[in-house]
């Protein structure tokens, strides 16, 4: 009897050993990633938070006033970030619906087994691979006034020409155009992976039935491409939500303030006005606006 | 008359399933290509046309013309461009940055993902979150502790500074990545090598390493790419000539007040050259990865 809890004991003590080992050298592996996100994104992130609350310039930024909720109350009363605001608001949604649209229409074309839709599905990710300044410069040359190719077309047309990224009215439809261009493919991949992963038998059986190819698509290709869709919906709404370079490289936020966006107006606060607690504020609002929908949108998946 | 409209409007439906439904006719073939044009006008169209007149002379550039004869096509852009010194250099930082960001979220991050998929601790499932959660944040926000820190650190102005930087904005995902494709390898492999005397270490490097490799192409491809394709992060760190990389080198070349666009245009296809030859190479497992990650957590 004795001998036996000792056995028992022993085979505890041991399980708990490599319990305890397994348990170290699982964390052992993960520390050097953790560590680092901790210190470089996790220190500046909360840091960045508690800015928000003082006024602080960036030429002494040792030198912080504790101001409370009054960054919050000046933005509430701050046209150019209403404006910014609105902007980028209006650019996620336009962007985010237009590359869902085309994205799946691409993803359909593809799906047809026609030759060369294989080729056509790796050359279209370019526009995805290369880097924001160069897709930047090919739209800033196509638009240039008099040497641009869309000049030169609407020019042989009679039409009116100029440097469309200084048109207000036309240079946010650009930066629109860009954000579609880029991530197009990345949606038609993704859609066309879903698709291709639902099993043969349910259209089958759907057509068994006496579902047509539209009824098909709406009950059967459209639920299961639901999951990938708001991935790629989630994703590329926080993307264009907080993306800086597209606007800055190309308009800088203008004409007139025609196409400023939270994340260039933050980056004019603080490094062009060095108001680092104003700026750090429009960066909480973004952060909590980004929440909010993520939150909302899982949820309403969640519930379908 | 409503009656009439309806069985049109049935008729027409009929007629769009009927030809929905049907094999790869030649017509069906002709339309599906039809389409596939528009988007390869939309989408690939403008980048031919900026690499074709990367190899024009500057006259027909500033020229009125859409489509350049043979008398107009010149090498003379490209030599400008890459005898220029401070290029060189651009491309070389930019070389090195990404290789070296590459090299490190690869390491870091098949050890945290080998981590998250094989051993149990207290705190695995929110530090998964807590690493994704990171993707959310807007970067402008951390950017002023985050410059703060580096310089601190005495990392302000140079390419391990941009390395760490860059690492930590492409960390979160490629460990998710290969969490991913760590899970997919059975664990009973991982067993039989214990029982045969190895290390966890020696496992990771014999079994999961080997195994995992479609999943490290497309983490690897995706941190090269990210690096490589930065601004933000490095016009931030970046104080000098000597640690630009080559979009904060282009950014400053197209922003003067008179843009020599052929040497402009000639630089930017060097720019995303690097980038799609990758591409091409690793497009076989990166088409299918990122695909199919967006469905892993299904």
């Amino acid at each position: 009897m004795a001998t036996q809890t000792e056995s028992q004991f022993s085979r505890y003590k041991e399980e708990f050993a490599s319990f305890l080992t397994d348990t170290w050298i699982g964390y052992a592996f993960v520390i050097p990633a953790a560590i680092l996100l901790a210190v470089v994104i996790g220190y500046p992130t909360l840091r960045g938070l508690y800015l928000a609350f003082f006024e602080v310039s960036l030429l002494n930024p040792e030198q912080m006033e504790f101001v409370g909720l009054q960054h919050f109350r000046a933005l509430a009363a701050d046209p150019i970030f209403k404006a910014a605001l609105w902007h980028t608001v209006l650019l996620t949604a336009l962007a985010v619906s237009f590359q869902y649209l085309l994205g799946l229409g691409l993803a359909l074309a593809l799906k047809e087994k026609v030759p060369g839709a294989g080729i056509f599905r790796s050359l279209s990710m370019v526009t995805w691979v290369m880097p924001i300044i160069v897709m930047v410069i090919i739209f800033r040359f196509m638009v240039q006034n008099g040497f641009g190719p869309v000049n030169i077309i609407l020019d042989s047309f009679g039409m009116r020409t100029t440097y469309w990224f200084g048109e207000p009215g036309v240079a946010f439809p650009l930066i629109v155009l860009m954000h579609v261009w880029r991530n197009v493919p990345f949606y038609a991949i993704s859609l066309l992976a879903a698709m291709n992963s639902i099993p043969k038998e349910q259209y089958e059986a759907a057509r068994l039935d006496g579902a047509g190819p539209l009824e098909r698509f709406r009950y059967v290709t459209l639920p299961q491409i639901s999951y990938v869709s708001m991935i790629m919906i989630v994703l590329h709404v926080t993307f264009t939500f907080k993306n800086f370079d597209i606007v800055y490289l190309s308009t800088g936020g203008g004409p007139l303030g025609n196409t400023e966006v939270l994340a260039t107006y933050v980056y004019k606060q603080a490094f062009e006005q060095y108001a680092l607690g104003y700026g750090a504020s429009i960066g909480v609002v973004m952060l909590i606006l980004m929440l909010t929908f993520t939150i909302i949108y899982v949820k309403l998946e969640e519930v379908d | 008359m409503a009656t009439s409209t309806d069985s049109d409007e049935r008729n027409l439906t009929q007629r769009i399933d009927a030809w929905l439904d049907e094999d790869m006719s030649p017509r069906r073939a002709i339309g599906v290509y039809l389409v596939l044009g528009l988007y390869f006008a939309f989408l690939l169209l403008p980048v031919i046309y900026m690499v074709i007149v990367s190899f024009t002379s500057q006259e027909f550039l500033f020229s009125p013309e859409l489509i350049p004869s043979l008398r107009d096509l010149t090498l003379a852009n490209y030599e400008t461009v890459l005898s220029r010194g401070d290029f060189r250099t651009y491309f070389y930082n930019s070389l090195i940055v990404a290789t070296s960001t590459t090299l490190l979220v690869l390491s870091v991050g098949i050890l945290a993902g080998y981590s998250m998929s094989r051993f149990d601790y207290p705190g695995r499932g929110g530090l998964l979150y807590a690493f994704l959660s990171t993707q959310m944040l807007p970067i402008v926000l951390i950017l002023i502790p985050f410059y703060l820190l580096m310089f601190s650190l005495n990392l302000v102005d140079s390419l391990l500074g941009i390395v760490i930087a860059h690492s930590v904005i492409g960390i979160p995902l490629g460990t998710w990545l290969l969490k991913g494709y760590i899970d997919d390898i059975p664990e009973s492999l991982d067993e039989a090598a214990k029982m045969d005397g190895c290390s966890h270490l020696s496992v990771l490097r014999r079994v999961i390493v080997p195994l995992a490799m479609p999943g490290i192409a497309v983490a690897g491809f995706y941190t090269f790419i990210l690096s490589w394709n930065d601004y933000l992060l490095v016009s931030i760190l970046s104080q000098t000539a000597g640690t630009r990389t080559l979009p904060f080198g282009l950014q400053l070349f197209q922003a003067q007040n008179t843009v020599a666009w052929n040497l402009l245009i000639a630089a930017a296809v060097i720019t995303m050259a690097p980038v799609i030859l990758l591409f091409a190479v690793a497009q076989r497992w990166v088409v299918e990865g990122l695909a199919s990650g967006g469905m892993k957590g299904n």
